[in-house]
């Protein structure tokens, strides 16, 4: 009988340990997170608006009625993300996630000089390297520091009302999402 | 011989399926921790990013949402009234008061799984603070209720459980750690159709 109770309690802390370990490995292992649900459709620096994408892709759609979305995976080991776009759209921001589909980072268009998108992602040796001489394409960018290597970058865009449509559909569809092997 | 084999296997038993249920109970029935509330109005402003508790992340990775980041903004949501009942989108509910400061918001009316009510007709269930009609002090009255209203009417159809999202977009509450100082407006029921 002593034995028996033994073997509960054991058993009670071994619930414990399959806990803690079912909990830690389902980040890496889970198919619904955004990440693995973008990756299914499109490749690296190939932007995709998530509203217009097949319903059978499930792709994570904005729940905002107001908002539309792109997203674009980028790794950069390939050299830093330069991720361009033009519009007069009236709100946007930027988001940096990780493999994971955690939010690491994000800018609104406050911090942009002007009715364009133009961010550089880079990691902070790619921007130690870079110190002093910044390449002409770049002038005008806004350089984002991350730990993040392999993710994607979402930019979203407030839409007040249908006759928006057009120019927000333009300036999210027109992204230009490029690796800078060079740098 | 057989009865240490049975000894094993209550403990297989009960660390395997203790565990597997333990973390499922967590993860699926378990409220989340880590809110913030203030009135009705509950908020997880660090839930799906780094920053998350290891069980938020888990929840916030199993149901693959897209979580909004500190400089973009904060999601409130209600699905309680300002005197604690539950909403319902049969109902008639008044939100009254003022915004705290944010480049812009939006409101909409969900059901309890956060699916977006259908329109009626050509009316969505969601307005943002471009389409709001104010009075002098900056206040403003918003109808969320099944039948038209004249000025901000929020509609909504069917007769379950609502939930109404806010969402302010750049605003310095999202970096707040401390939602209840804030003045958010109220949730008042005005009646229900039968």
């Amino acid at each position: 009988m002593l034995r028996l109770f033994y073997a509960c309690i054991l058993g009670i802390v071994g619930a414990g340990v399959v806990h803690l370990a079912i909990l830690f490995m389902l980040p890496g292992y889970s198919v619904h997170d955004a990440w693995t649900r973008i990756s299914n459709v499109a490749g690296y620096y190939e932007p995709i608006n998530l509203r217009d994408g097949d319903p059978a892709a499930s792709l994570p759609t904005p729940e905002n009625p107001f908002i539309e979305a792109s997203a674009c995976r980028f790794n950069l080991e390939d050299g830093m993300l330069h991720i361009r776009s033009e519009g007069n759209v009236p709100f946007w921001t930027l988001a940096i996630y990780d493999e994971r589909g955690l939010n690491t980072f994000s800018v609104s268009d406050r911090v942009s000089n002007g009715p364009f998108l133009d961010v550089a992602v880079l990691t902070p040796l790619q921007m130690q390297r870079l110190q002093g001489e910044i390449p002409a394409e770049l002038n005008q960018s806004l350089f984002l520091e991350t730990s993040v290597i392999e993710g994607f970058v979402l930019v979203r865009s407030f839409v007040p009302d249908e006759t928006w449509q057009p120019t927000v559909g333009a300036f999210l569809n027109g992204i230009r999402c490029e690796p800078l092997p060079n740098l | 011989m057989l009865y240490r084999a049975f000894l094993v296997l209550v403990f297989l038993v009960v660390a395997i399926g203790g565990g597997a249920a333990s973390i499922w109970l967590v993860l699926e029935k378990a409220p989340l921790v880590g809110s913030l509330t203030s009135g009705p109005w509950v908020a997880f402003p660090v839930a799906g990013t780094p920053e998350a508790d290891p069980y938020s992340r888990a929840r916030h990775v199993r149901t693959g949402g897209l979580a909004l980041g500190p400089s973009e903004g904060i999601i409130l949501t209600a699905s309680e009234d300002s005197s604690a009942r539950t909403l319902r989108s049969n109902c008639t509910y008044t939100i009254e008061g003022i915004m705290p400061s944010a480049r812009l918001w939006t409101i909409y009316a969900t059901d309890a799984e956060g699916n977006l009510l259908p329109d009626r007709g050509q009316r969505r269930p969601a307005l943002h603070s471009e389409m709001i009609v104010r009075d002098g002090d900056n206040r403003f009255t918003i109808s969320v209720s099944p039948h038209p209203v004249p000025n901000n009417w929020l509609p909504v159809s069917g007769n379950g459980r609502l939930q109404i999202v806010l969402t302010l977009f750049e605003t310095p509450v999202a970096a707040a750690s401390q939602l209840s100082e804030l003045v958010l407006p109220t949730i008042t029921s005005v009646g229900c159709d039968a």
